[in-house]
This record gives C-alpha cells, sequence and structure tokens, in this order.
C-alpha cells in the first residue's frame, strides 16, 4: 500500500495567538530558548532561529480602521518540489521521507547553507556554533511512531489538523466556503502550486493577498537556483571534457613545440 | 653548454605555486560542492564539514597569491598590436606553423589572455564566494546571484586551467621548468619571446 503523503491544516481564521504550539514544539524537540528581541509586537521573537522552529507572526493589519492581527504560523512548508533538496550537495543531509516530509539529517549536513537560498519560504537557520542547519521537521519522529505532530496535539482552537493530505485538502476547501459564507469573500486555501504542492496547507481570509500573512504571493525555487543545478552543471561538463579532449587531440596531431635549447646567435 | 637566463623571480614562483596549489584544493573541494554526484571527492580532502570549513580558505588564500602575481604582471600583460596578429594567427601558432607570427614580449598574447581571463574569473569568484561563505549574514538576494556567479566563474577558470596545464606542461617543454627553476635557456627565450630575449640579452 502506498504511503500516504501527510500534511498539517493551519486555519489562519481560528488562531487566537496563544503560542502552545510554539512551546509544544520546543518541548518536544528539546530546544532550549533563548529571549530574543522585543519589537513592540506580541510575537514571541522576530524570526526563526536555529531552535526555534515554529513562530507565530502576529501580521498588523487594517482594515476599514479596525485593526487585526493575521495571525500565520511559520514554520518550514515541506514543498514537494523542495529548493532546499535542490540545493542541497551532500546526499542525505536532506530528505524527503515517503509520507511527503521533508527532513534534515544534521549528520550528513556540511553547513554550506545552500538549503537557506534554495528555499523559498527563507526558513532554514544555520546554527553558528555546531555548523549545521536546522529547521521543522514535522515531527517526523513521533509521526513515524503513530502521533501527532507536537504542535498540532497542542493547538487548543483546532486552527491546527494534521492528516492526510487528500482529507486536509477538503477539509480546507469547506472552511473556505464556511469564511465565505461569513462575509470573507476572499477566503482561500495557500498551497504552494509553483512547488508542487505544500505539505503545510493555510486558510486565509485574504488568500489574494498572502504577503498580509508574510507568505510569498507565488512561492517557487529561485532560477538561479534551478538553472545552478540543472542546465549549468551539463554545459560546464561538456565544457571541461571538451577542453581536456581539445588538448589531447591537439597533442596527437601536433605534438609538443620544438625545442630551441641550442644558443646558434 | 647554454647560458641560462632567469624568467621568473623567486618571489613570481612562490606566488604562481602558492595559487597554483590553492587553486587544484579549491577546484576539487569545489567540485565536491558543486553535486551530489561528485560529493565524494570531499572524502579524499577530509570529509564535508572540513570542506565546507577550508575551501574559502583556500579560495582567500589563491586571491592573495593572485593579487601578488596581478600587481607584478598586470602592466606586462597589456596587449599590443604585435599582440593582435598573434591572437588573429593563434591556430597558425597551435600547428606550430610560426611563419609571420610576430615574436612576443615577455608574455605571449595566449598567455596574456590567460591572465586576464584568471584575473577576471577570480575577482568575480572572490566577490561571490565571500557572499557564500557567511549566507546567515549576506543578504538574499546577494546570495541568489553568488550561487549562479560562483560555478559559472570556477567553470570558466578551470576551463582555461587545463589549457593552462597542457601548455605548460606537454605542449612547450620547457615552459613548466621556467616556472619550477625560474630560469630558461638562451635558444628558448629567442625562439618563443624574441622581443623580451633582446631585452634581457642586452647584446
Amino acid at each position: 500500500m502506498a504511503v500516504t503523503t501527510v500534511a498539517k491544516l493551519v486555519d489562519t481564521s481560528l488562531c487566537i495567538g496563544c503560542k502552545a504550539c510554539e512551546v509544544a514544539c520546543q518541548e518536544w524537540n528539546d530546544q532550549e530558548f533563548t529571549l530574543g528581541v522585543f519589537n513592540n509586537t506580541y510575537q514571541t521573537q522576530p524570526d526563526l532561529s536555529p531552535s526555534f522552529w515554529n513562530l507565530i507572526k502576529f501580521n498588523e493589519h487594517v482594515d476599514d480602521g479596525v485593526n487585526s492581527w493575521l495571525m500565520a504560523k511559520y514554520q518550514c512548508m515541506h514543498c514537494a518540489d523542495a529548493g532546499c533538496i535542490k540545493a542541497c550537495p551532500a546526499p542525505g543531509a536532506i530528505v524527503q521521507l515517503p509520507n511527503g516530509i521533508v527532513d534534515f539529517k544534521q549528520d550528513n549536513c556540511i553547513g554550506c547553507g545552500y538549503c537557506i537560498t534554495g528555499c523559498p519560504f527563507d526558513v532554514p537557520r544555520l546554527s553558528p556554533t555546531s555548523k549545521k542547519v536546522y529547521k521543522c521537521s514535522l515531527c517526523s519522529d513521533r509521526v513515524g511512531a503513530g502521533m501527532t505532530p507536537a504542535c498540532i496535539r497542542t493547538c487548543p482552537t483546532n486552527c491546527l489538523t494534521f492528516g492526510s493530505r487528500t482529507d486536509l485538502v477538503q477539509l480546507a476547501s469547506i472552511r473556505t466556503a464556511e469564511l465565505k459564507e461569513d462575509g470573507f469573500m476572499d477566503a482561500g486555501v495557500y498551497d504552494g502550486p509553483g512547488v508542487g504542492g505544500t505539505n503545510v496547507l493555510y486558510v486565509l481570509k485574504h488568500a489574494s493577498e498572502p504577503e498580509k500573512y508574510g507568505l510569498p504571493k507565488d512561492p517557487r525555487i529561485p532560477w538561479t537556483v534551478s538553472l545552478w543545478k540543472g542546465p549549468l552543471k551539463w554545459v560546464a561538463n561538456a565544457a571541461f571534457l571538451g577542453t581536456a579532449l581539445g588538448a589531447m587531440l591537439h597533442y596527437l596531431k601536433f605534438g609538443p613545440q620544438e625545442r630551441h635549447d641550442d644558443d646558434t646567435d | 653548454m647554454t647560458t641560462q637566463i632567469e624568467r621568473f623571480s623567486f618571489a613570481e614562483r612562490v606566488s604562481h605555486w602558492t595559487s597554483a596549489l590553492c587553486f587544484l584544493y579549491a577546484a576539487f573541494t569545489g567540485l565536491a560542492l558543486w553535486s551530489p554526484r561528485l560529493f565524494w571527492l570531499s572524502g579524499v580532502f577530509g570529509g564535508g564539514e572540513t570542506v565546507r570549513a577550508w575551501h574559502p580558505w583556500a579560495g582567500l588564500i589563491f586571491s592573495v597569491a593572485l593579487g601578488v602575481m596581478f600587481k607584478r604582471w598586470a602592466g606586462q600583460m597589456q596587449l599590443d598590436q604585435d599582440d593582435q596578429v598573434w591572437l588573429a594567427k593563434s591556430h597558425l601558432y597551435a600547428q606550430h606553423i610560426e611563419a609571420g607570427i610576430p615574436e612576443s614580449g615577455r608574455f605571449n598574447a595566449g598567455q596574456k589572455m590567460m591572465f586576464w581571463l584568471q584575473s577576471a574569473s577570480a575577482f568575480f569568484l572572490l566577490l561571490s564566494g565571500l557572499v557564500i561563505w557567511f549566507p546567515e549574514v549576506a543578504p538574499r538576494s546577494a546570495r541568489l546571484i553568488a550561487i549562479l556567479l560562483h560555478p559559472v566563474c570556477a567553470s570558466v577558470s578551470m576551463g582555461g586551467i587545463i589549457v593552462h596545464f597542457y601548455m605548460s606542461t606537454l605542449a612547450v617543454p620547457g615552459a613548466l621548468s621556467a616556472m619550477v627553476h625560474g630560469t630558461v635557456s638562451r635558444g628558448w627565450a629567442r625562439s618563443h619571446h624574441g622581443k623580451w630575449f633582446r631585452e634581457v640579452d642586452g647584446r
């Protein structure tokens, strides 16, 4: 039986910003929490870090003079066509499990940081101490043991749901329809078709403006990364082999230049 | 017996071979970081983490050594009228047909082109390399350019070095010895670099 692709659904309209998922993530993954920067928001810290893989972003939004927060759970999106894997030179450092989880294996990581450049969502973080890159694993250890990822297990509002991707796509469209009934006509699903679909799905009230949530409008693997890891390889390989072959043929046809060690003038 | 004349000073040879060794290290470790298929090369040089840590330093030392050569040679590497003719007839040079090819100064036009090719690619390799070295500091837009620019310049430079390596070892006997021992025979100097020979020979 084929392995089911798992996914996480984030219904941003239900997030109350309690940050329980952040705590659960830190606890399960045994991460130390160090106080970051206070930048006049309710966010725990401004950004992800090597030891902080799941951040609730409190995006401040003003609509007709009414202030609101557009909550967005910021973590690895577990792309089907993952830019980090495309960019990574070290075999086995980033693996895509049969269930769709993109997992970093720090034992094989060499700390080059190419994955950071390859990621369209700017998620991986390089640790200055261990020189390894870290990010959300979708609790692959828990999922492998039949459990739910820590963040989802702890969410009190059903904002987060875990399950098969197919089921969650359906649930997302149901939630979208409900939001539209409630008057949020711009509601929709964010699932990154440009990267072959993400295994983290969002229901957004303002689906046509994902930037408001801090999400890229049309996430794709950067074209320089695709070119670098695609056609450029073949051009360069052909150039190397062509040059070496040319040198060999030249030597066989014309041989070396004549020596002129005699001094007859 | 022939009298030897100095072709490359001690400082020139030290900077050349420093850059050569760093280049070889950076080229092979660079290939390891270039593709998962070539990652096995990192094992030859102490493993992926070691390679990731040392490749930038090798590049930095290479840049310094090349900088020394650039400072010494840039003036002598300007192409003159004769060099233009030489380049136009380089296909004859390659076939060892020397009639009608102008005599060269200390460096022939081919060597001058190699010098500018290596200098330019090294400059961009250094810039892009610094960006790739510190991904957590460099801005994303710079990184996106650098990850493309670095291998493009490396390919150009490595392709050039294959030619350089072939010319200096197999194709032109005496060239390698000149860079190792620093001297060439008078006959070698006259036939390969006639203008330069008359300058240094002084008679």
